[in-house]
């Protein structure tokens, strides 16, 4: 999902995903995200940063 | 779309299939496990297996996490919805996995509360808006999920949010691992390693594959072209004779894994002495439940649950399938008794179910090879 907006104080950011769907995402594990990250989301937590190895 | 687009390329497709069949040696067969279950629908909806040559067999493993949930612990979260007052919430195809007698589903219809959720910061926010009920979240899966559990754990305990429990069926993947290795009806040349799972515990937990069972085992993506570079990539060393720990899915999976997860896994979990796994049986230090420094939060600990363990029903052998030992297509009930709208046994609930998948985009090519 790419990041659209973060929300640092919460840990969370509004993520969209290929087909335009939006949602709430925890990113505590994928530190620091910024617009336009990608990221591998599960059960609305980001656990890796796509294209970050 | 970018990190989908670029791995669907069927020119891409045709060169790696080519490059797989001038590796394979005549006359040998290939036993090659898929680890995972978002590999299996993966290989069953792109028709990977049709890329292959005919010597070259996939075989599905013990890596959906709905598949592997034992019928003893369904019924166990049956009779805590049932309990007055609780709100019971799980992910959605978890409503229709068979319990002894009923579903989840089944369970909502005769009057439990129990609610669907995408995540367990999902369950933590009915949770707050109704602080007059317990919320009880359903936690399953690997290493995938469990960070996702363990966060909101933290959340809940950082909000206080106190009407928030959590019956903890998260597992790990190594010890079954483990146990299908020692296991004499199975022979396998290679594992394809579960990715998602390898983003948090890395690579390097999978060394003993290797390292003491002589097999090589390459960390795959789960698109098409990854799924086929990765057979490529383990044929390659079979070609050459090695056994290694390769890493094809390095856009997202680091060596060492995700280490702010696997910490807050570790403060908010700790390992089961043994957990049943479906068709496997108990296995050793296989599962996780909610550490002591979370032990409020623990549903299992609120509540008496039964604690029966339940034999499957002799037609399903979702066992058999989970172990690899047979084929979806070649279980008794499938496709006739057991269907995803009628299911009998696990692989055919979660679309990550090798019968699931099977029957949602394999069957109808088998059935026009049979004719």
């Amino acid at each position: 999902m790419r990041v659209l907006a973060v929300d640092d104080e919460r840990g969370l950011a509004l993520c969209t995903d290929g087909q335009g769907r939006r949602e709430t995402v925890e990113i505590a594990l994928v530190l620091p995200v910024a617009p336009s990250d990608e990221l591998l989301v599960h059960a609305a937590t980001a656990i890796a940063k796509e294209g970050s190895q | 779309m970018k990190f989908v687009d670029e791995y669907r390329d069927a020119e891409l497709g045709r060169a790696l299939s080519a490059q797989i069949l001038s590796l394979v040696e005549p006359g040998r067969h290939y036993k090659v496990m898929e680890v995972c279950g978002g590999h299996t629908h993966s290989i069953y909806k792109y028709g990977i297996d049709d890329l292959l040559p005919e010597n070259v067999e996939l075989v599905h493993g013990p890596g959906c996490p709905v598949c592997v949930i034992p019928m003893g612990r369904v019924d166990d979260g049956i009779a805590i919805a049932r309990r007055e007052g609780v709100i019971f919430t799980c992910f959605g195809d978890m409503l229709r996995v068979p319990g002894s007698e009923r579903t989840l589903l089944d369970a909502k219809a005769d009057g439990a509360d129990i609610r669907m959720v995408y995540s367990p910061l999902d369950a933590m926010r009915i949770a707050k808006s109704n602080p007059d009920r317990d919320v009880v979240f359903f936690a399953i899966g690997f290493e995938t999920t469990a960070p996702s559990t363990a966060l909101t754990l933290k959340r809940a305990k950082a909000e206080g949010v106190s009407n928030f429990l959590c019956m903890c069926n998260h597992v790990t993947i190594i010890p079954p691992l483990r146990a299908l290795l020692t296991s004499p009806d199975m022979r396998l040349d290679g594992f394809i390693g579960p990715g998602h799972v390898s983003t948090i515990v890395g690579a390097r937990p999978f060394e003993f594959i290797p390292a003491d069972y002589g097999k090589p085992l390459v960390t795959s993506g789960f698109e098409p072209l990854d799924i086929l570079q990765s057979i490529q990539m383990i044929l390659a060393q079979l070609a050459e004779g090695r056994s290694e720990i390769e890493n094809q899915y390095k856009r997202v999976v680091p060596y060492e894994g995700n280490r702010a997860a696997l910490a807050v896994m570790a403060e908010v979990f700790a390992l089961r002495p043994h957990f049943e796994w479906r068709g496997l049986g108990f296995i050793t230090q296989s599962a996780l439940r909610l550490s002591d420094a979370y032990a409020e939060f623990d549903a299992e600990r609120r509540y008496e649950v039964p604690g029966v363990r339940v034999a499957d029903p002799k037609a399903c052998q979702c066992g058999e399938v989970l172990k690899g030992v047979i084929k979806p297509w070649e279980c008794k009930v499938f496709g006739t008794a057991c269907t995803p709208e009628h299911a009998i046994g696990t692989c055919m609930v979660s679309p990550e179910g090798a019968c699931a998948a099977y029957y949602n985009y394999g069957r109808f090519a088998r059935e026009k090879e049979l004719v």
